[in-house]
């Protein structure tokens, strides 16, 4: 019988946190993953995560899966791949099917962090070609620089749905529309907003009734949903697409935990059947954690912060640390785990239909629940939105209640202030002078910090955006500006392009539009 | 349909388990014009060994205390069981293979083979080459074999929750989520049943719920010898029509078949069940299905890039000489138990709920010779 | 367990425009069948599964197993922990029959 002080199964960022903390405290480890790569969703991750700087914010995911691999291989953890752990059976033994023999492996202590598995909603024709997850189509595109499609429908409008429809047009790929049967948006309003400034349709209310086309998806036909979320008939509308993309949230891949003996509970906020885990993430099995998604849906954010709590706990439990030091470290990954647990997309939250107003008592807005952007009469109302200030200066359109704090770190001037309650909406501190280095645009990573400058030429203003496509227009280049809603609003010039390391592929395109639309024009197309 | 409010709790029988002998029974009684019945089940119709077993319908090889239930079922029950219950049960009659290596495997089955003939049933022994014209997948390592054309196998879901739905159709009421904690006298007889959901009350009381009816039975002073054994099964995709027959070893590597849908359902044991079941959790064991899996290989190479797509594991439910207790209390007037059908009932089935339908109704099984299965049988030694 | 009373229906099967719908894609098993099977008695998640096969299949239900639930608690007017869960089995994902013989085990002959 081959024996780990610890198993972890799955090296996703749950996993791969619970290894590190247990092998820092001296534990003998092993990590084993079905994939023939590491870092679990991570490395599909390419936009930049939200949080504080201990969360990785402003990092993106890819980037932190390898720092998570590096820093778990320098401290001796072994980590198996294409190693697929079939079952979880008494004692804590497993079965790892890998390299096509079957091992048996125990531990004193088994970290199960197997993420999630996307759900599926039928309807006529789903299980045609060319209906696919998100994920899927995030593999597809990030792992195997494949386009999964051209015209491509977005079936649900959380983070994962927005995220990947921004991920999608980056691909080269159109976007007809984003559908959600919610009546409002269910992810971060900024990935809402990036997608829709790029001239995407937001249709709420709506769900898709049917995939068309013979054997292969060749259309789909969306229609609105009554609060039954029965489709309405007559409302139906058919899209031109050859690819229906499925992201109606995930499911806890809990199987192993239900198998391990694990006591489980079906929990709708928590994504599915779940685990039952005490403030720990130790299961009701003596020894068995679990931590991440497993856990209940949540963000990798949590699920390294998880994973690290987890891991002190069992490094604690078999006598590597004492009691205190467990304490104090579990203190502090639990403080930075409330944090990300603030603000209206709080687990707590989730589902919730309910609010109308920020923290600071701001009316949210509506047309960015309905259809993915505000309108410039909401703005208005945000203290860091003014357009109405001499030289060039920042305008956040960050309007919800967010655990994301990066903006307050870039700005070396002090412009920018969030406070210690990171899901606090960022203000501009009128003292402060902005020099228009643009670090704070590279910085936020819901891409809704703008710098504008009304006094760039007589007559005409400049608005530097962040922008991630390709490819990158070069100064000089003459296109249109669209607004938020993504319709073209004037003309729109090119005047500077600004890449560097230290901004993370977040290239800042300054572009000259008429004055009258510096508050409107918020991006660019050639 | 199911009405949760309902609040019945008094009929002419209780029947405690909701399994595959429970659903059989009710719908026999039923069938005669007693549907004032509640089934008492404490988790899902048909969860424990009705649904957990690999579907065998054999005579070779019985005792012949349950042989006549056996050769009852075959001849007069299971060929129209699916228009009876209008569901395919996926009932093939192609007979049963038990395959032998050794010379003393082929030893052993002749005498399994003898015990059968003698008691009437056309089962003979057979060379490997044989067995190998009526399953061309076997492998050269088998020399021998007996075998049974009228044994088969079919699909224990589909029976066990076909007679459930029949049942419920002829007005029995099913009520699953309440576990039975014991059984009360009243001036005799037995009648109430004590469950976490209050008192049940009936004229007379079944109590079939497997290896658990021990611990029910001794509320009322009755003393079964059964105890509960593990076992476990695996289950493959789906493949082609393979081979129709039911199979077995002499060496008991493991049992099983294809069945209708395509996957196979092959049991066994590794050696360690009696430790398994020591243990208070139900799953597999990490040895098993690799055991069982070589095995298998050895005899049919062919399905060794067969996918195995899940385990499951059950209880058997063993009586202390290996064949069921079903009989009429006489110590405890009322109450009819049948029990401890040692991991071969389900082939049976139809004939316990034939028979169990007569003990409750006429007093004795009239139609299938049960004399051997009687509940006062067990003896010490001499 | 929740308790559920299961006596026969009083009312003929009505049939829904989408029943031709596939929901189990493994095993091809349509929302109509699941409504048919509630209909005919199956409460739980497990008896209609082991009635339909419906999560039985190669996936084992990881991709419909949700969407079956919630077919059988409308029907039922259940909530879904009250018509339970599939059981997480082990192997978790498939295998092939020569690599679980294949465990590195010693394996003991028995004489």
């Amino acid at each position: 019988m081959k024996r780990h002080e610890v198993l972890v199964i799955g090296a996703g960022p749950a996993g791969l946190s619970a290894a590190i903390e247990a092998a820092k405290n001296g534990m003998d480890v092993a990590v084993f993953d079905e994939n023939a790569r590491p870092g679990g969703q991570l490395f599909k991750q390419i936009h930049k995560f939200f949080g504080s700087k201990e969360h990785h914010a402003k990092e993106r995911g890819f980037n932190i899966g390898k720092d998570l691999l590096k820093e778990a291989r320098d401290l001796g953890v072994k980590v198996y791949l294409d190693a697929t752990v079939m079952g979880i059976y008494y004692d804590k033994e497993i079965l790892v099917n890998h390299n096509g023999e079957v091992d048996h492996f125990k531990g004193d202590t088994i970290v199960i962090a197997t993420g999630a598995a996307e759900n599926m909603v039928s309807f006529k024709g789903w299980d045609k070609p060319g209906v696919i997850g998100a994920g899927a189509a995030q593999a597809l595109m990030n792992l195997q620089g494949v386009q999964p499609g051209e015209k491509i429908l977005m079936v649900g409008s959380g983070n994962v749905g927005l995220v990947v429809s921004f991920q999608l047009l980056q691909a080269g790929c159109q976007v007809a529309a984003v559908i959600d049967a919610a009546p409002r948006v269910g992810g971060y309003g900024v990935h809402a907003s990036k997608v829709a400034r790029t001239g995407v349709p937001f249709y709420m209310k709506h769900t898709v009734v049917e995939a068309l086309g013979e054997d292969k998806v060749e259309g789909a036909v969306i229609a609105e949903v009554d609060d039954h979320f029965q489709p309405i008939p007559g409302t139906e509308k058919t899209l031109d697409v050859d690819t229906i993309c499925i992201a109606v949230g995930l499911s806890p891949m809990s199987q192993l935990a239900d198998n391990a003996g694990c006591e489980m509970k079906f929990l709708p906020k928590k994504g599915g059947n779940v685990p039952v885990v005490n403030e720990y993430n130790e299961t009701s099995m003596d020894g068995i954690f679990c931590c991440g998604d497993v856990a209940g849906i949540e963000e990798a954010s949590s699920a390294m912060l998880q994973g690290k709590i987890a891991g002190s706990t069992a490094s604690y439990k078999n006598g590597y640390i004492d009691e205190d030091e467990w304490q104090q470290s579990v203190e502090k990954y639990r403080a930075s785990l409330e944090q990300l647990r603030t603000g209206m997309f709080a687990p707590q939250n989730k589902g919730r239909t309910d609010m109308t107003e920020t923290d600071e008592g701001i009316p949210l807005s509506k047309s960015l629940l309905a259809k993915g952007y505000v309108t410039d009469e909401e703005l208005a109302e945000f203290p860091a939105c003014s357009t109405k200030v001499s030289g060039v200066h920042p305008v956040i359109e960050c309007t919800q209640n967010i655990p994301c704090d990066p903006c307050q770190d870039a700005c070396k001037f002090g412009c920018i202030k969030v406070g210690s309650n990171i899901s606090k909406l960022p203000v501009i501190n009128p003292e402060a002078t902005c020099t228009g280095c643009g670090m704070c645009i590279a910085s936020c990573s819901g891409q809704a910090i703008f710098l504008v400058n009304e006094d760039y030429e007589d007559g005409f203003a400049t608005v530097a955006l962040p922008y991630e496509f390709l490819p990158l227009p070069q100064a000089g280049d003459k296109g249109k500006a669209l607004d938020r809603s993504g319709k073209p609003v004037c003309d729109a010039e090119i005047v500077s392009v600004k890449s560097s390391k230290v901004m993370d592929m977040t290239n800042i395109l300054t572009m000259k539009v008429p004055v009258e639309y510096a508050g409107t024009a918020r991006f660019y197309r050639a | 349909m199911v009405t949760v409010a309902a609040e019945k709790k008094k009929a002419s029988l209780i029947i405690i388990g909701g399994g595959v002998v429970a659903c059989a029974t009710a719908y026999n009684l039923a069938k005669k014009g007693m549907n004032d019945i509640i089934v008492l089940e404490k988790k899902e119709i048909g969860n424990g060994g009705s649904c957990r077993n690999a579907g065998g319908v054999r005579q070779s090889a019985r005792d012949v205390r349950e042989l006549p239930l056996a050769m009852y079922a075959v001849s007069n029950i299971w060929p129209t069981l699916s228009d009876e219950l209008d569901v395919d049960v996926e009932y093939v009659q192609r007979g049963n293979l038990r395959l032998g290596k050794t010379e003393a495997h082929i030893k052993t089955l002749t005498g399994i083979t003898k015990k059968s003939t003698d008691a009437g049933l056309d089962v003979k022994m057979i060379t490997g080459d044989e067995a190998r014209e009526i399953c061309p997948y076997m492998s050269d390592e088998v020399i021998g074999a007996s075998w049974c054309p009228t044994d088969g196998h079919a699909n224990p879901l589909h029976t066990t929750l076909g007679f459930y739905r029949k049942a419920l159709q002829a007005g029995v009421t099913f009520i699953s989520g309440v576990k039975v904690n014991g059984i009360r006298k009243y001036r005799g007889r037995a009648r109430f049943v004590d469950t976490d959901d209050g008192v049940y009350e009936g004229d007379n009381i079944l109590l079939c719920a497997g290896w658990e009816s021990r611990a029910i039975a001794d509320t009322v002073g009755i003393e079964l010898p059964i105890i509960r054994e593990f076992s476990e099964c695996m289950v493959t995709e789906m493949e082609p029509d393979m081979f129709p027959v039911m199979l077995g070893t002499a060496e008991s590597d493991f049992y099983g078949g294809q069945t209708k849908h395509g996957s196979f359902v092959m049991g066994g044991m590794c050696g360690m069940e009696p430790y398994v079941s020591e243990k208070d959790r139900f799953i597999t064991n990490s040895v098993t299905a690799p055991c069982l899996s070589r095995g298998i290989i050895k005899y049919f190479p062919v399905l060794k890039d067969v996918k195995i797509i899940r385990t499951w594991s059950g209880w058997y439910d063993v009586c202390k000489d290996k064949v069921p207790i079903i009989d009429n209390i006489s110590e405890v007037p009322g109450l009819t138990i049948a029990a401890g059908f040692c991991g071969h009932g389900f082939g049976i089935s139809p004939a316990t709920g034939l028979a169990v339908s007569e003990l409750i109704l006429d007093g004795e099984s009239h139609t299938i010779d049960i004399s051997g299965l009687k509940y006062d049988r067990f003896r010490a030694k001499a | 367990m929740t308790k559920i009373v299961r006596t026969a229906a009083t009312e003929p099967f009505k049939p829904m425009p989408d029943d031709d719908m596939i929901v189990c894609r493994c095993e091809e098993i349509t929302k109509g069948e699941i409504r048919k099977a509630v209909y005919d008695g199956m409460s739980t998640t497990n008896e209609v599964k082991r009635w339909l096969r419906c999560g039985m299949g190669l996936c084992q239900g990881q991709t419909c197993q949700k969407n079956v639930q919630s077919i059988i608690s409308r029907e039922l007017g259940l909530k879904i922990p009250d018509i339970g869960q599939i059981t997480g089995r082990s192997p978790v994902r498939p295998v092939v029959m020569e690599v679980f013989a294949n465990d590195v085990l010693d394996v003991h002959e028995e004489a």
